[in-house]
């Protein structure tokens, strides 16, 4: 008798969980069609633009979670061994040009970079590899190419582009250098401590172990950035962006942080860049050089994948190296 | 000998979470959605999307007895409830674009870059968009003044404006909504109080650049539905 009732309240417990979340989940899609429905324009804007966010993100992140999941279950362990046996010199270059062999987004390097981290490649090579492979990878650069296609200052872009995110790239693994890998990860991270790794489990099960856990982790904080950007969207006008259009200095910082703001894919975000024709060429660089590596939807990211300080130390050597790289080359080719 | 693994309810919930995803992404994919979202240059990263997501839903459902015994506790299930939360609300927003509240915030002020009219093209409102900023746009569109137009956009109005006037104002966007910009043209000469700010009209009449202006003088003005492309994709 003892036994049923504790068999029953257990059972009771189990089910009011989920019986809540769909009741919170019904409430917010009542919540957002009344909102939207009744054209406040401040929510239906937030929505639309949370959403789009969202769309063009999401696929990404899964197909990082894929191929980061292809590395832990079907590469064996002793090619990282070689590859972490390289000088740390000539492991920062290789994995700054990974993007060739892995042409992932900036959603889709964060799972990999952390998965290569955990395989022993060293911190400054994963690291590297997580900030360039969004710049540098063939559909990112075609995609520039396009957008700035029968333009003088094509090349420029294109070169300045790759050389700046690969200079940028190193720099922040350089100065992350010094971390091990236990001081760089963020150490709680996963819904699914137990569900893999178990020796007795087919590789097929621990291979989409591997991809759902890295899926919800990054999912759940990509929605935390995608919600920040979309507020910043809605509520900060971006006409005061064009203000600072022909003040030096001020021009590029304001495109690094309209970036940021705007949290826009590495595959097409030059065709934006190209469109800001207020701005000269260095703004517009940095736009494409910082814009990858760190923006609203990236911090959330980094947030809940590195440990404590990491998005700062990449905010300060991204956006002052982009600075001073995209002057530079203004200055010698623009 | 018998197979002693359970399904595992954290699996099944994951397998849920993911399903809820890809349900959304062939939900866009079939109703012709996407375009509220994406340009048509980013628009692939739909189906793509619908097809990795279901792969992964199908690889996780085909995968759900596990050796050990796991548990769904009630943090992993809120966590993947938030998760799947957005989902829902995406499918459940009703099928409306940016509108007269985002005009005023994404004006082309950082600059855009657009097609010149070659001789013989008809006027468009990227056209418009191209002569804010590139003085051969705007040569050749004023070189096309007094001539025939007809654009398609919401009204958005502008205080203190005269009763027969309203602005009608597009939006570009080159990747997806994020980078939203609005193209806006004054219509003057229109019927006064029949449209309410956000409602989508049809303007015929004639054309006009004024400075970085653009100003039609109307002869007609029809309310359309949204048409299936919101967004011009420049």
């Amino acid at each position: 008798m003892a036994l049923a009732e504790t068999l029953d309240a257990r059972q009771r417990v189990a089910w009011r969980t989920p019986i809540l979340i769909l009741v919170a989940l019904a409430g917010a899609a009542l919540l957002a069609r009344a909102l939207s429905g009744a054209g406040i324009g401040a929510a239906r804007t937030f929505l639309l633009v949370f959403g789009s966010l969202l769309v063009e993100a999401l696929p990404f992140i899964l197909l990082g979670a894929a191929v980061s999941a292809l590395i832990e279950v079907f590469v064996p362990a002793s090619v990282f061994a070689r590859l972490a046996r390289l000088p740390r010199g000539l492991q920062m270059p290789v994995a700054g040009l990974g993007g060739f062999a892995f042409p992932v987004c900036e959603c889709g390097s964060v799972p990999v970079a952390r998965r290569l981290l955990l395989k022993g490649l060293h911190p400054s090579a994963a690291v590297t590899f997580m900030l360039a492979a969004p710049i540098l990878n063939p559909v990112v650069l075609l995609a520039t190419a396009i957008a700035y296609r029968g333009r003088d200052v094509m090349w420029p872009m294109l070169i300045g582009r790759a050389g700046l995110g690969l200079v940028v790239a190193m720099a922040v693994g350089w100065v992350v250098g010094s971390k091990t890998r236990a001081e760089l990860l963020r150490p709680d991270r996963g819904l699914h401590e137990h569900e893999h790794g178990d020796a007795q489990e087919g590789r097929w099960a621990r291979y989409f172990g591997q991809l759902a856990d890295d899926f919800t982790m990054l999912t759940r904080y990509l929605v935390v950035g995608a919600a920040v950007a979309a507020a910043l969207q809605t509520f900060l006008p971006q006409d005061v962006i064009g203000r600072v259009a022909t003040t030096p200095v001020l021009d590029v910082l304001a495109l690094m942080v309209l970036a940021a703001a705007l949290s826009l894919c590495s595959e097409s975000d030059a065709f934006v860049a190209a469109s800001f024709v207020q701005f000269g060429m260095a703004s517009q660089l940095a736009f494409l050089v910082a814009g990858p590596m760190i923006d609203a939807k990236l911090v959330a990211l980094y947030g809940g994948t590195f440990g404590r300080g990491f998005v700062r130390t990449v905010a300060i050597v991204v956006f002052s190296v982009t600075l001073a790289g995209a002057l530079w080359i203004q200055v010698a080719f623009g | 000998m018998t197979d002693r693994r359970a399904v595992s309810p954290l699996r099944v919930a994951t397998a849920v979470a993911l399903a809820a995803w890809a349900g959304l992404f062939w939900f866009l994919l079939v109703s012709g959605r996407t375009s509220l979202y994406l340009s048509s240059r980013t628009a692939w990263v739909v189906p793509t999307g619908a097809i990795v997501l279901t792969m992964a839903a199908a690889g996780r459902l085909a995968t759900l007895r596990a050796v050990r015994r796991e548990r769904l506790t009630p943090r992993t299930s809120w966590a993947l409830g938030f998760i799947v939360f957005p989902a829902v609300v995406v499918l459940t927003l009703p099928p409306t674009a940016l509108g007269s509240y985002a005009a005023a915030r994404r004006s082309l002020s950082a600059g855009f870059a657009g097609p010149a009219l070659d001789t013989g093209d008809r006027v468009t409102l990227a056209a418009v968009a191209a002569g804010v900023w590139s003085e051969e746009a705007r040569r050749a569109l004023i070189d096309r003044a007094g001539s025939q137009v007809t654009f398609e956009g919401i009204v958005t109005r502008r205080e203190g404006s005269p009763a027969d006037e309203f602005v009608l104002t597009r939006f570009i966007v080159s990747c997806c909504v994020a980078d939203a910009l609005s193209v806006q043209v004054r219509v003057v000469g229109a019927p006064p109080g029949r449209f309410e700010e956000d409602q989508w009209v049809r303007v015929s009449g004639t054309f006009y650049p004024v400075g970085k202006e653009v100003v039609v003088a109307a002869g007609s003005v029809r309310a359309i539905p949204q048409p299936d492309d919101p967004y011009l994709n420049v």
